[in-house]
């Protein structure tokens, strides 16, 4: 499992944190995804072997928002 | 069964518009949310016959919530049966902080400052969570519902005054019967103010996110005035639609030769909003109302620590002790929004 936090540009309100959480529930390897409106981040928990991280980042990209990964640790 | 009548058509005609200037900021607020989901958010874009569906649905929530809030307000008030009612100063840093909070939602919107982002509304994960698995694609409908029962923290002056007779009654039922039926009363003029602005906004939707913004900048702005205007240091003197317009000619009047001010309460404000008065000397000022529904009958001069529920017809004399020349006493309804001065001189 990977936990990466990205910086997203392009929400306009809390929806937008709302739709990018939805993520967790249409990409298949998301254990969790977090979206904080204030601080403009996302921070997601993904099983690596699953899912890559190219496709995540087009995947926000699909869902009308730029991400930029600014960490990510390895997580049990 | 008669006085809830009275309640809900006193709701119909005065309640409406004076509590859509009082609480229109909250409404427009909960617009916002949902024209900001609908009209800036590309995935979410809505044909105009979606988005109105919304805006009904968004004002429905938000009256509906009210509605709710003030029943049960009206259930305490009856229980209570004693005095239940916020102190001037208490008011009037509610009014300031919505009012700053209001300011800030309305920077977000026209994004001035990433900082402004933490004015927004953020609702719990776990109802975030909740609203997209069981209701995918629909309303954002805790805002409004937040706000909707926000509204019971900053009643307008006529509220207060049925809130008066809804604690009269000493009995939760009959309190909370009154608060639903002068709540319901208020509700078609509210909706209907909102819902036409929405229509004729959606039609100019590029302009229209700005537009709102500015509109909750501005009634932010004028409710954290109202809050200083109840501390009796207004920032500027509002002035609502219809309000009474200063005498062109002789804007301010001498006190009778006994000592006797005189200032009328109107629906549409204080006459004259300027009062000339002798210094140092006592006087009386008599506060007159006529057949008077609106905020103006809850009286407040903020210095003298006077705070007066008005007859809707009748004479109040309140006692002004003797001020040197040169003072100048603010008078305000309780929500700051109808105000005037009593300036004392030689």
């Amino acid at each position: 499992m990977v936990k990466a936090e990205f910086l997203i540009t392009g929400m306009h309100c809390p929806n937008c944190a709302m739709r990018l959480e939805s993520l967790e529930d249409s990409l298949a390897g998301i254990r969790s995804a977090e979206a904080n409106y204030q601080k403009g981040s996302l921070v997601v928990e993904y099983d690596s072997a699953r899912l890559g991280e190219a496709e995540l980042l087009l995947a926000i990209q699909e869902a009308g928002y730029d991400g930029v990964k600014i960490r990510d640790e390895v997580v049990n | 069964m008669q006085e809830y009548l009275l309640a809900f058509v006193t709701g119909l005609t005065a309640g409406g518009l004076s509590c859509l200037a009082v609480q229109g900021g909250l409404l427009a607020s909960s617009l916002a949310n949902q024209v900001e989901r609908d009209v800036l958010d590309p995935a979410h874009r809505k044909t105009p016959r979606s988005m109105s569906a919304k805006s009904t649905l968004t004002i429905l929530f938000f009256l509906g919530a009210k509605l709710i809030a003030y029943t049960i307000l009206g259930a305490l008030l009856g229980l209570a049966g004693s005095v239940f009612t916020f102190s001037p100063a208490a008011r009037a840093i509610l009014l300031i902080a919505i009012g700053i909070f209001m300011v800030g939602n309305a920077l977000r919107m026209l994004n001035v400052h990433p900082f402004f982002r933490y004015f927004a509304i953020v609702p719990p994960r776990f109802i975030t969570r909740y609203i997209r698995t069981k209701a995918k694609n629909s309303v954002d409908y805790f805002s409004p519902l937040f706000l909707g029962a926000l509204t019971v923290f900053i009643p307008c002056g006529v509220t207060q005054a049925m809130m008066a007779v809804a604690l009269a009654t000493g009995n939760p039922i009959q309190g909370a019967a009154l608060m639903f039926a002068f709540i319901l009363g208020s509700s078609p003029v509210f909706f209907l103010v909102s819902f036409l602005t929405m229509q004729i906004s959606q039609r100019l939707e590029k302009w229209f996110y700005r537009a709102i913004g500015i509109t909750v900048l501005v009634f932010g702005l004028i409710t954290v005035n109202s809050g200083l205007n109840v501390m009796g240091m207004p920032l500027f003197q509002p002035r609502w639609p219809g309000a009474a317009q200063a005498d062109p000619v002789s804007p301010t009047r001498p006190p009778s030769s006994d000592g006797v001010l005189e200032l009328m309460a109107q629906n549409n404000g204080y006459f004259p909003e300027r009062l000339a008065a002798p210094a140092n000397v006592d006087l009386t000022l008599n506060v007159i109302t006529q057949d008077t529904v609106s905020c103006s009958r809850a009286f407040l001069v903020p210095s003298l620590g006077v705070q007066i529920i008005l007859p809707e017809t009748g004479v109040v004399p309140i006692s002004i002790p003797a001020q040197p020349a040169g003072t100048v006493l603010p008078f305000t309804c309780s929500m700051g929004m109808y105000t005037g001065e009593i300036v004392f001189g030689d």
